[in-house]
């Protein structure tokens, strides 16, 4: 009888932790953004577009100075 | 939920420097830190990694070019946004005009996972990233856009606004139909 307790126990117990473990998951993707950014953190970047974008920007001239009235009339509007 | 992107970023010190440009090393910053969520957007517009990575490769080379139009006014990750979705807009726009649509094949989709995970986790990822692919595919672009664009927590609903053209009350009425209509598509793809 105590063993059927235990059992009992035991069982609701597993079956408490997979209803939690399912709500668990269930909240984790509640919303689809949720779920995009999780899929977006599992994405891995190919590392070979910073490699083809150094040889890119290897061949080209420094990237331009912002002009000199831009910056004066932005710092009479900030 | 962790961000989008985890920024090991020195952004304020791109900022401050933004008017007179970046130097190398503050570029190479910059697509450290935003590199993810470019690739990430452009990966799920377009549907398709090795057109992703050219769009992304593009999106930074023109974010080079133009840096002296940055104006300082919105972020470094608003203003490479907006290039990139002017990018894939474009980029879709020219297929359809040639009738070509994605081909991505399963081994280009496989090198899309985090290179570091378990087989299995390799594979519950790809899984997922075909379902999330399925659902986002069957949404009009505008939801589309709107729900990868809301899923960075870097991005408030007014800058998704700006980015979208339209209003923060427009966007977020629009996130609700958007929402709706992934996880009815996403159900389906089971």
């Amino acid at each position: 009888m105590k063993r059927q307790t235990k059992f009992d126990s035991a069982e609701q117990q597993q079956h408490a932790a997979g209803q939690q473990t399912q709500q668990q998951s269930a909240l984790e993707f509640a919303a689809a953004e949720e779920l995009l950014r999780y899929d977006a953190e599992h994405t891995a970047v190919p590392g070979s577009i910073a490699q083809r974008l150094q040889e890119s920007t290897g061949s080209l001239p420094p990237p331009p100075a912002r002009s000199w009235w831009r910056r004066l009339f932005r710092r009479g509007n900030p | 939920m962790k961000a989008l992107v985890n920024e090991p970023v020195a952004e304020q010190a791109c900022l401050d420097q933004a008017p007179s440009g970046l130097t190398p090393s503050e570029f190479a910053d910059l697509y450290t830190s935003h590199s993810r969520a470019i690739y990430y957007l452009a990966l799920r517009f377009l549907g398709d990694p090795q057109k992703a990575e050219d769009a992304t490769h593009d999106v930074f080379l023109k974010a080079f070019r133009k840096m002296d139009q940055f104006r300082g006014e919105a972020s470094w990750r608003t203003w490479l946004y907006r290039i990139a979705i002017n990018h894939c807009r474009n980029l879709q726009q020219a297929w359809h005009e040639r009738h070509l649509f994605s081909n991505a094949d399963d081994a280009v989709w496989e090198s899309a996972a985090v290179p570091d995970d378990s087989p299995l986790r390799v594979l519950e990822t790809r899984e997922l990233g075909e379902r999330i692919q399925k659902a986002l595919d069957g949404l009009p672009a505008e939801y589309r856009l709107l729900l990868l664009l809301v899923a960075d927590e870097e991005l408030s609903y007014e800058q998704v606004g700006v980015l979208t053209e339209q209003s923060a009350d427009a966007v977020r009425g629009k996130l609700h139909r958007a929402r709706k209509a992934f996880t009815v598509l996403f159900r389906k793809s089971a």
